[in-house]
């Protein structure tokens, strides 16, 4: 190391020798590998400068009195920038330590929140759900009942990283102690709003959408938590249409009843839920229509629903140059018989 | 993208004009505005959301908790002017049917 | 013979004071420019610690010259409040983040030994020597 340093100091008496003599820009291509390999020693800037003053001292011997002194002078107030300097590998590795807490907290959170797609007679569902960091914001769950229903619950608590997930397995664990068979998505949220309420900060909020589907009726009941709202496709007319839901989110008010509302689901119908993440992408600075999304999701729909949303995720991916501003889930849940 | 907000007193109400985007960046500056303005005795806050053309629910956050705390000193909080694509971020949220809100122009939410 | 002088802080400008007096102590020890920059520096820090948060202190300079040994030790001493969280004031990586300065952790780093006591309510001695080399 000290070996390096002096061949380098040599080196850049030489350059600076030659520069002093012809203005030559090969001796400033020279300075230029040689302040990279200070760089790789982490020699100081302070040490630099006392170099040069020293080379200087060498190569003109009429330097005047002014010149060193402000040389000197610049050499203090190199000292700080030093001091920073020497603290970028200490912040690397902390930010290092930071980053794989993060990473094994994360996939604990997967595996605390994680969930079964289910197998249900006669329908197809696909779901992806990708954070925009680390951690997912975002949460959806599938229950299936012993009488053959499905309970699916989707979920954003306000914000990202962290503090939501955390916040999202609170949800999790409420949900976990009901007897989510035998309630309704009304009361489901109704009890969920009064444990958000209780046991969140004020700024804090989660929006829910919670569906119920009984596949011997074909009947789907949801309620929303002011989620942002899905979509009914019908096959039969090719439409989409926005599901009029309302209700507001959870931890605001403790004392809110929620709507239900009911619908029939035929053959190659399709019910599509997802969170903001999906909705609020932006191309560039502009915002995307929702018909947008429905567009693409059409443009996918002949194909299974998981090929379907991973397609749709894929679409959007690229449209935001590959970095999510937002966590993303969307779910697809189609009739097929 | 930046957030300005500047403040304007006027008798009992005091006017907070915002610009920008409100975003999980920008929001706690916003909140760092309007909450002590919330916890002052019987006062009207009437925020002016006319330039604000984009806001997440990290903004929704901001007022929820700005709304909590007018309801401890008895204060009012008034958002006005909202652009239609952060209307509908109150409006999905079923938050517009206990907050005092007014749209810009066209339509309200009456 | 060891030669030692003390200079009071009380006012900011004595913190100019005692940067010249640990920079004439280094120059007379034989430390290099780039140390001698380094040391007034630690002085600056310790100095102005004393003056921003106990008012009132003291920072003795005293030469270490034996067999083994050649440098400068410093040491500055409090009345002040003393710091609660000792840790917590010597985190290194803040310098870059405005504010503070380098604090503590600057003075060691720019230091070779570096030591602290502090007890609430009595203030805090802190010892740090630069070695010659």
């Amino acid at each position: 190391m000290e070996e390096v340093i002096s061949k380098n100091a040599t080196n850049y008496k030489e350059l600076l020798r030659n520069y002093m003599e012809s203005q030559d820009e090969q001796a400033l291509y020279g300075v230029e590998k040689v302040s990279k390999a200070f760089i790789k020693n982490n020699i100081l800037p302070e040490e630099i400068v006392n170099l040069h003053i020293q080379a200087m001292a060498e190569v003109c011997n009429d330097l005047t009195e002014d010149y060193k002194n402000s040389m000197n002078f610049l050499l203090e107030a190199m000292i700080f920038y030093g001091l920073a300097m020497q603290e970028i590998p200490l912040l690397r590795e902390e930010k290092h330590i930071l980053q794989s807490e993060i990473s094994v907290a994360a996939s604990m959170q997967k595996t605390l929140l994680g969930t079964n797609k289910p197998e249900i007679n006669g329908m197809d569902i696909g779901v992806i759900s990708v954070p925009a960091h680390q951690m997912n914001g975002d949460y959806h769950h599938f229950v299936k009942g012993k009488d053959g229903s499905l309970g699916i619950a989707i979920a954003d608590v306000i914000g990202k990283g962290i503090p939501a997930a955390l916040c999202m397995s609170m949800i999790k664990y409420s949900m976990d102690s009901y007897p989510e068979e035998s309630m309704s998505p009304k009361s489901i949220l109704k009890n969920l709003n009064r444990v958000v309420e209780r046991n969140v900060d004020p700024s804090m909020f989660i929006t829910m959408c919670y569906a119920h589907y009984q596949p011997q009726e074909s009947k789907l009941s949801f309620s929303s938590a002011g989620h942002e709202p899905g979509y009914y496709y019908n096959a039969e007319t090719d439409t989409f249409k926005e599901f009029e839901t309302r209700g507001l989110v959870l931890g605001v008010s403790p004392d809110t009843e929620y709507k239900e509302y009911e619908m029939t689901i035929n053959k190659d119908d399709m019910v599509i839920l997802l969170t903001d993440g999906v909705t609020e992408c932006r191309d560039g600075d502009r915002f995307i229509e929702s018909q947008e999304v429905l567009d693409i999701i059409k443009k996918y729909s002949d194909l299974p629903a998981q090929e379907m949303v991973e397609n749709v995720y894929k679409h959007f991916e690229r449209l935001q140059d590959f970095q999510l501003r937002d966590d993303f889930t969307l779910m697809v849940l189609r009739k097929n018989s | 993208m930046n957030l300005t907000v500047n403040v304007v007193e006027e008798n009992e109400k005091s006017i907070l004009n915002v610009v920008g985007e409100i975003d999980a960046y920008t929001a706690p500056k916003l909140k760092e505005t309007l909450l002590p303005l919330t916890r002052a005795e019987g006062k009207i806050i009437e925020v002016n959301l006319e330039n604000v053309n984009y806001m997440d629910s990290t903004g929704l956050g901001v007022f929820i908790s700005a709304l909590k705390s007018t309801k401890e000193s008895n204060s009012k909080l008034m958002l006005v002017n909202l652009q239609e694509r952060v209307l509908r971020i109150f409006e999905i949220t079923g938050l517009d049917e206990i907050m005092d809100i007014k749209a810009a122009i066209r339509g309200g939410n009456e | 013979m060891e030669p030692q002088s003390c200079v009071n802080i009380h006012k900011e400008w004595d913190i100019v004071g005692a940067r010249q007096l640990g920079r004439e102590m280094a120059k007379r020890l034989g430390f290099g420019t780039v140390d001698q920059a380094r040391i007034a520096t630690a002085v600056s820090e310790l100095a102005r610690n004393i003056y921003l948060y106990a008012e009132k202190g003291q920072i003795c300079f005293e030469f270490i010259d034996n067999i083994e040994h050649r440098g400068l030790c410093m040491t500055a001493v409090d009345t002040g409040p003393g710091i609660s969280d000792i840790s917590q004031a010597m985190q290194d990586g803040y310098t870059t983040s405005g504010g503070l300065g380098a604090g503590l952790p600057g003075v060691r780093r720019l230091m070779d030994e570096f030591d602290i006591h502090s007890e609430i309510g009595n203030g805090t001695r802190i010892k740090a020597i630069k070695w010659v080399r």
